[in-house]
């Protein structure tokens, strides 16, 4: 919209500057033919016809006396109620020192907080006119938002919510080539009081450049960024061990090889610098068919965990709560928030991994029934797309499909 | 196979109690629908130029349009300002009432064998129907093409290949770029003319 405006306007300009001067005028160039968007990309040609595509979300949320609540299912003890609702593409949750949730989205352009005084829970509009603002993190007062192509920080903001400060920029140009495909970004502080972020791969299945396909991380003191893992397709949930600090991350593979492959995975990055196989190796041991000629897997990290394939898996988080019983303490939740790409429908759940001393992690449903029927088109009724330990150990899961966020605890 | 996706995602809807086609309008919606009715027909059917008919499409891609118009991605002076006011409950309501209109008579007479025969071949060349349903009844955020005014979906597909109509997430930009002006004109008339 903005180039084609952009374009308009400089042909009249060019016109008027020409007025009069030549009779025989250059008519205004045509725009280069648009691409294939971003999620068909590297469809095979008898793929061509297939009737899989990704879910749009209900942009303007449901109330949750539409939704078939009773349809979700928790293990023995624990319970899952809705928390807040009214909150459009609920997509990504962070905690403010002071108890205010923040909740982001992607589609639309807005920040919300959901506060809670006198035991009542109310949810707030308060920043508006962002660009994708995916990704939200909060350290010491401050909110940052991470925009296509920004991030900025909101100093103080829980005391001010009624009228947020100005945006303090922490780093811009962070999407110099407005990339499609993979464009929104996750954001979390990490225990080294640097942000870290995803650019995600400018497709399905292609080149990226060296600055993307990585998790980076920037000093918000000094604006200063590095890329800390490469060949990652895209990593939109991570969180740090809290007895090692590793980072770990999830990350969705490529589509369009075939309904079990390749695997979306877990990973571990222990230090910086590790690469991770994209575009030429995929879940640890899969060569990509076009890009992984001539390569071995064994050059790059092999994942933590295989996952599904087209699970989706988003938001991660490590139980750091004390609600559970003591065998979920430093488990990893997962939020998959798939699948699309697959002919029978998997995923739409939280799952819980447990990780044994030897690094082997074993997985097993934690929320389930938003999947209402793997073969139907939409599958689902609803989407987990993030998560959150709350300060009472209670989970709170966003779905971003509806604009609702749950709320699982556990009763002794 | 595709009219399996398609009961399937009826019988989905169903199960959820969704408002679909069969839903009742209230008063209340219709009194909110008001001001639409001026541009888009009291039922939903548009009588005037270049104005989409809105009855029977899916209500998800009635609401995230009013989204879009409210947010300022899709474009238009009148749609943006009659937008800008509307709350994401307004927008919903309005959404479940066009749904639940009956829809679109064929805009305009019937077509002749040969013309109806090339829009059939072009729309199956062009895989409309793996988007926008097997009778291209829309579903999800994917719009009715069935029965919608011609001149409307032809201004639709040119700005589509023009690059300058908003589009979510590429896919119509992409799939207009192979399209010739005669193309656009056989497809619009074609899909108008359909029930």
């Amino acid at each position: 919209m903005n180039r084609s405006t952009t374009t308009r306007l400089g042909v009249l300009a060019f016109g008027l500057v020409l007025a009069g001067a030549a009779a025989a005028q250059t008519p205004a160039p045509a725009p280069a033919p648009a691409p294939a968007p971003a999620w068909q990309q590297g469809r095979s040609g008898d793929q061509a016809t297939s009737t899989l595509h990704p879910f749009a979300p209900i942009l303007t949320g449901r109330a949750a006396s539409e939704l078939p609540l009773d349809k979700l299912k928790v293990p023995s003890g624990f319970k899952v109620e809705v928390w807040a609702e009214g909150i459009p593409e609920a997509r990504s949750l962070t905690l403010g020192d002071k108890g205010t949730v923040f909740v982001s989205n992607r589609n639309l352009k807005d920040v919300y907080a959901i506060t809670e005084q006198g035991g009542k829970r109310s949810v707030t509009k308060v920043l508006r006119g962002l660009n994708s603002p995916n990704g939200v993190a909060f350290a010491n007062g401050t909110l940052f938002v991470a925009e296509r192509h920004r991030i900025t920080a909101y100093d103080g903001i829980e005391d001010k919510l009624a009228s947020p400060p100005e945006p303090r920029v922490v780093i811009d140009n962070l999407d110099p080539t407005s990339q499609p495909g993979h464009f929104w970004k996750f954001l979390a502080m990490g225990p080294d009081g640097k942000l870290y972020f995803n650019v995600g791969a400018p497709g399905n299945i292609v080149m990226p450049s060296y600055a993307q396909a990585t998790i980076n991380r920037v000093d918000p003191k000094t604006g200063v960024m590095e890329i800390y893992a490469s060949g990652v397709r895209n990593s939109v949930g991570f969180d740090w061990d809290p007895r090692t600090k590793d980072l770990w991350f999830t990350n969705h593979a490529r589509d369009w090889v075939n309904d079990d492959l390749p695997h979306d995975t877990l990973h571990r990055a222990a230090k910086k610098g590790m690469n991770f196989g994209y575009p030429f190796c995929h879940q640890g041991d899969f060569l990509d068919p076009e890009y992984g000629k001539g390569r071995s897997c064994s050059e790059f990290e092999a994942p933590a965990a295989k996952l599904g394939a087209h699970i989706a898996p988003n938001g991660m988080r490590f139980y750091t709560g004390s609600m559970f019983p003591a065998e979920y303490r430093n488990n990893i939740f997962i939020a998959m928030h798939g699948s699309w790409n697959r002919s029978t429908k998997q995923g739409y759940s939280v799952m819980r991994a447990v990780v044994d001393s030897a690094g082997k992690v074993e997985l097993s449903p934690f929320l389930e029934g938003f999947l209402s029927d793997a073969k139907a088109d939409p599958p689902m009724w609803g989407r987990p797309n993030d998560l959150l330990v709350m300060k009472d150990g209670a989970l709170l899961v966003a779905d971003d499909y509806n604009g609702i966020v749950y709320r699982v605890s556990y009763a002794r | 196979m595709r009219r399996g996706v398609a009961a399937a995602l009826v019988a989905s809807a169903g199960a959820l109690g969704c408002t679909g086609a069969a839903a009742q309008v209230t008063d209340a919606q219709r009194q909110k629908a008001a001001p639409c009715a001026a541009c888009h027909g009291a039922e939903g059917r548009a009588p005037l130029a270049d104005t989409p008919s809105l009855a029977a499409q899916p209500k998800q891609f009635i609401t995230t349009q009013l989204v879009m118009f409210r947010e300022g991605n899709r474009k238009s002076e009148v749609m943006n300002a009659l937008a800008a006011p509307l709350s994401n409950a307004d927008i919903n309501e309005l959404g479940g009432y066009f749904a639940a209109q009956a829809s679109p008579l064929p805009d305009g007479p019937p077509l002749p064998a040969d013309a109806a025969a090339a829009g059939r071949a072009l729309a199956d060349r062009l895989l409309c129907s793996q988007c926008h349903g097997a009778e291209l009844k829309g579903q999800q955020h994917i719009p009715r093409l069935a029965g919608q005014r011609a001149d409307y979906l032809r201004n639709q597909l040119l700005g589509f290949k023009a690059q300058t109509r908003f589009d979510m997430d590429g896919n119509m930009t992409a799939a207009a770029q192979a399209l010739t002006p005669a193309d656009i004109e056989i497809l619009a008339t074609y899909l108008g003319s359909l029930h």
